[in-house]
């Protein structure tokens, strides 16, 4: 990734921080300021229970297992996935997935050239 | 003089803070990578701050960095963060009535600042003590304390990030991350359900025209997700009626 400018103009990223500023405190606050006039109905409830697995899958899986926009399940980000997963099952320690999945990844680009 | 704040309402805080102490301990490692995060897709340290401060959200922060990193259209990026943020309303809606009896703009700042340890920390006697001053000390005591540790490790992120090189790959701090957040989940099934469902749809559709196919997937997957739910509900059926 290259540096600064992250695609964006300065104005046009403070107001992408505005929107979901808003996109957060709404969901965040909406019941809480409502109270009792509004009730969620019941399916609607477990139907949004998923929409954050799905979303977070959609973002990383993509990230892991393509290179360059095609499909490339050996790359050294799938084999640091696989470290950080168990890393994160075998340990309670906060800090020790990131150690091992930014570990697998340095030492596949760095030690092997991969 | 009258005290700012009453009697009940510092017992309130006091107790809030007391259970909420040793579980805030883990939100240090995320403001971190948050932190690095921002600084890695290329913010300056006065953006990355902006973000924290407006959005103070790791989850929603960490999720739409990629996609503000590749240039996506915000609408796109802002319904993103609108998916991943959903659990909130479900929060708000379950501990709303711990604020009873509390004026409009309390309950928009609580509503700010709620999160996902402050919910888990405060849901039950936010439900069960009839003082108000005292519920709403309760709740605010974490919430400040999860604010102030939010901002000063994200900011000890940022300026850490500056020092490190470029070739460490920073930016997989978020990827990590992401996983760290998805795995509990993905231990009950109709979610890993989903979760798989959004991650090959996600794969299949990533060559769509404005990275639609994130959108699509997360439908997909929460369609998923729900009919694994009936289907499993329906095997066993009977108690798995909830």
């Amino acid at each position: 990734m290259t540096e600064a400018n992250v695609g964006f103009g300065d104005a046009s990223l403070w107001l992408t921080f505005l929107l979901i500023g808003l996109a957060t405190t709404l969901p965040r606050a909406s019941f809480i300021v409502l109270g009792n006039r509004v009730v969620l109905p019941a399916v609607v409830q477990r139907a949004l229970r998923y929409a954050p697995a799905a979303a977070l899958a959609a973002i990383v899986v993509p990230d892991i297992v393509l290179v360059s926009g095609t499909f490339a399940p050996l790359n050294p980000k799938l084999a640091a996935a696989a470290a950080t997963v168990a890393a994160a099952l075998l340990s309670r320690n906060p800090w020790f997935p990131f150690i091992a999945g930014m570990g697998m990844l340095l030492a596949l680009r760095m030690a092997l050239g991969w | 003089m009258q005290p700012v704040f009453s009697p009940s309402f510092r017992a309130g805080a006091r107790e809030g803070f007391l259970a909420f102490l040793p579980l805030s301990v883990g939100l240090i490692p995320w403001a971190l990578v948050t932190g690095m995060s921002m600084v890695s897709v290329g913010f300056t340290p006065l953006q990355a701050m902006g973000m924290n401060v407006i959005v103070f959200a790791g989850t929603a922060q960490l999720g739409t960095l990629p996609l503000i990193a590749i240039g996506a259209p915000v609408w796109l990026i802002v319904a993103t963060a609108l998916a991943l943020n959903l659990r909130f309303v479900i929060f708000s809606a379950a501990i709303a009535q711990g604020f009873r009896g509390m004026g409009t703009g309390a309950r928009w700042l609580c509503g700010h600042l709620l999160t996902d340890g402050v919910f888990a920390t405060c849901i039950e006697k936010m439900m069960r003590n009839e003082d108000r001053q005292w519920r709403l000390g309760y709740y605010l005591a974490p919430s400040v304390w999860t604010w102030l540790l939010w901002q000063c490790f994200a900011l000890t992120g940022v300026l850490a990030a500056g020092s490190i090189p470029k070739n460490w790959s920073l930016e997989f701090m978020a990827t990590i991350a992401l996983m760290l957040l998805l795995l509990p989940m993905a231990k009950m099934r109709p979610m890993l359900v989903a979760a798989l469902t959004g991650g090959a749809t996600a794969v299949a559709l990533q060559g769509m025209p404005l990275r639609l196919g994130l959108i699509v997937a997360i439908f997909a997957g929460i369609a998923a997700g729900f009919a694994a739910e009936h289907w499993h509900g329906k095997r066993d059926s009977g108690r798995a009626a909830t």
